[in-house]
């Protein structure tokens, strides 16, 4: 059985062929693109489950394909470079990647980046409520559909997920590595800048006033709390 | 054409007489009148010259014909005599008068005509761009615009000479050269030669000479000095021009070096993803006489990673373009930071930051790197099990990062180069890890913080690598 679809998207063909191999080696199919452009086009025919994006490439590039697939789309995308800054990673974040892996990489810490970005909460944790509303926030787990003052909010399944593991945890506050254990998986933690990119999205697009945020606060130094306003 | 109006104008002055005499019979007045209006009619057309010749024929005419005793050049009545001289007197000074007129008015069109000529001179200065061959086109310029036969330009500095037209010989270098410091121009009307130096303030670039004829076409002494401003300013603009360019393709050079780096980087870690992934992922499955070959496969990929790495940093630090992005950062968190990116494996280390330490103004990153070298440095050269100490202190208005090890210590004449690239302790020559360049770049990034690194040692008892960062006012949470 297939451990579910792949859209690699590289101009070097060596890359694209060694990740063939080991993707369909672990049981994922895998289709290939070799520019932004192509990726945009084969996306609706092909419905991955995930796309593997090569940052620095001919034509339209990492971060604007990825912005493209993220109008019109929830798939979970990782970015693949060989920049390793802050800034990069940032940029990455931002422009609506889950993840960033750093290249060259071990297969294994890249299996690991592409199960932690497919990962999605359950549905409807054990025992736990099935909708939340507090202000003008109204969460519903089971469809994960958030509105906010009064409007539909789309979220990534990994801004949802933030979203989610604050609101079980009102009030407390939660630390950077344990939000990102829950949120990505139990090989992240040193990643902090992670959470000041998805929380920041988050806010832009459920708070008021972003810059002031009501609901999502952050503990300086700890992590951050979300508070239930009446 | 000047006999024709001579003739014109004579003719004229008989008509009126032959038609007053012979066909219409008026007084003395009337036709003493209508002889002025012709003499004012001749100067104004033709000038001066032509109204005079006119006004003595005006005067025998009507002497011979109006004045009694009529067909003589005598006069009889002494009112007469007043009468013609007041006529005599009064055709010249109109005529004198008409004439100043039209010297005035045509001065002002000669004005007018080198006004427009050095308006166009400055245009056609304008679109000129860059300082190849300034000079000489600046010639060609003056010349078409001013119609001149022959041009030259003496560019001091360079101790050129620029000509154009046959007959620029005219004015010999010498000329030109004597012209380049005089106070002021000159104006040879006899030889058509005009000269003037060019001058930027009080500093003389060169001299520049019109050679026109007719000599009596030569630009007046004013529109010289214009024409030489202009040829000072059009050098000056054209110098400025060319730094402006220079500094430009150096700010280019500079681009082009770090999208290179860049693009090095790029293009050595692309194959070593294939390879990394490849071997990594047979590994995963590998028979054990297998996994010992491919993990050197797979460690070699690392180094050279890491050397390419190494590479481009070195050569982003010695090209100045380092990129910092500084902000207030606790000494806490880039030692944590640093340790965090050991690998997993490796020694545990002893931090001691001190309590209450202000923020320091740095690049985490950078900072985090250098900590990590000198950590990694100190784990490789000291003993295992020994014990490596990260200590965070404030000195003044500095916070120093220390990194302390039991190692072997180093020599007091190798402590010095230690931060040189490529030099390696002579007790590690031999030792093939590492490229020699980490302790360099660490030089590199403290200094591009505008901070200092040193080593303190005491062979046999072990080293301390210290770096200081400059403090910034707020305290550490």
């Amino acid at each position: 059985m297939s451990a579910g679809k792949i859209l690699v998207v590289d101009d070097d063909p060596q890359i694209r062929r060694v990740m063939k191999a080991t993707l369909v080696g672990h049981s994922y199919e895998v289709t290939e693109a070799r520019t932004g452009e192509e990726a945009l086009e084969s996306l609706p025919g092909d419905m991955p489950n995930l796309v593997l994006l090569d940052m620095n490439m001919p034509g339209m590039g990492g971060l604007e394909t990825c912005r493209a697939i993220r109008a019109g789309s929830d798939i979970p995308v990782v970015i693949l470079s060989v920049r390793n800054s802050e800034k990069d990673k940032v940029a990455a974040l931002d422009a609506g990647a889950d993840d960033y892996v750093t290249k060259p990489f071990g297969i294994e810490e890249l299996l690991a980046r592409i199960r932690a970005a497919m990962r999605r909460s359950p549905s409807s944790p054990e025992g736990g409520p099935r909708t939340y509303a507090s202000g003008d926030l109204e969460i519903d787990f089971e469809t994960r559909h958030v509105r906010a003052q009064g409007r539909d909010v789309r979220l990534t399944p990994k801004e949802f997920d933030l979203l989610r593991y604050l609101v079980m945890h009102a009030g407390k506050p939660v630390p950077h590595r344990e939000l990102l254990q829950a949120v990505w998986g139990p090989d992240y933690g040193d990643e902090p800048e992670y959470l000041r990119v998805f929380v920041n999205q988050v806010r832009k697009k459920i708070e008021a006033n972003p810059s002031k945020p009501k609901y999502i606060v952050t503990e300086p130094w700890v992590g951050y709390r979300f508070v239930a306003n009446s | 054409m000047r006999a024709l109006r001579f003739a014109a104008a004579l003719l004229l002055v008989a008509a009126v007489l032959a038609v007053y005499h012979w066909a219409i019979a008026v007084n003395t007045v009337t036709a003493a009148l209508t002889l002025l209006l012709a003499i004012l009619l001749i100067s104004t057309l033709w000038g001066l010259a032509e109204a005079t010749v006119a006004s003595i024929a005006a005067v025998l005419g009507f002497n011979y014909f109006f004045l009694e005793p009529i067909g003589t050049l005598t006069i009889q009545d002494p009112q007469n005599i007043v009468a013609f001289l007041a006529f005599l007197i009064t055709a010249v000074t109109a005529s004198q008068l008409s004439g100043y007129a039209r010297r005035r008015t045509a001065e002002a069109e000669g004005r007018r005509l080198e006004m427009e000529r050095l308006y166009a001179l400055v245009q056609s200065m304008m679109l000129r761009g860059s300082a190849r061959n300034t000079a000489s086109e600046f010639v060609q310029d003056v010349m078409q615009v001013f119609g001149c036969s022959a041009a030259a330009f003496y560019y001091l500095p360079g101790g050129d000479v620029f000509r154009s037209g046959p007959l620029s010989g005219a004015a010999g270098d010498a000329d030109l050269r004597a012209a380049a410091e005089a106070p002021e121009g000159s104006v040879d009307r006899q030889r058509g030669i005009a000269i003037a130096p060019v001058r930027l303030g009080v500093r003389s670039l060169g001299s520049m000479a019109l050679m026109v004829a007719p000599p009596a076409a030569l630009p007046s002494e004013q529109t010289l000095r214009a024409i030489g401003n202009l040829a000072a300013i059009a050098i000056e603009r054209a110098r400025a021009f060319d730094e402006a360019s220079r500094s430009e393709s150096a700010r280019q050079g500079e681009a082009l070096k770090t999208a290179l780096l860049d693009s090095l980087a790029h293009d050595i870690k692309t194959p070593l993803t294939s390879i990394k992934a490849a071997v990594t992922s047979l590994l995963g499955g590998a028979p054990a006489n297998q996994r010992e070959l491919l993990t050197i496969i797979d460690e070699e990929a690392d180094r050279l990673n890491r050397l390419a790495a190494e590479v481009v940093a070195m050569a982003r630090i010695e090209a100045g373009k380092l990129h910092l992005e500084k902000r207030p950062v606790a000494a806490a968190e880039i030692v944590s930071n640093a340790l965090n990116a050991l690998p997993a494996d490796a020694r545990p280390v002893t931090v001691n930051v001190a309590a209450e330490l202000p923020l320091v103004d740095a690049d985490p990153e950078f900072a985090a790197q250098v900590v990590k070298q000198l950590v990694e440095n100190a784990l490789k050269y000291s003993p295992g099990g020994s014990p490596v100490v990260v200590s965070a202190e404030r000195r003044d208005a500095r916070i120093v990062i220390g990194v302390a090890d039991r190692g072997p210590g180093i020599e007091e004449n190798e402590r010095a180069r230690i931060f040189d690239k490529f030099f390696r302790g002579r007790r590690h020559r031999f030792d093939t890890k590492g490229t020699g360049m980490g302790l360099a770049i660490a030089k590199g990034i403290v200094e591009a913080h505008g901070g200092r690194i040193w080593v303190e040692s005491e062979p046999g008892e072990g080293s301390v690598f210290y770096f200081a960062l400059p403090a910034i006012g707020g305290r550490e949470n």
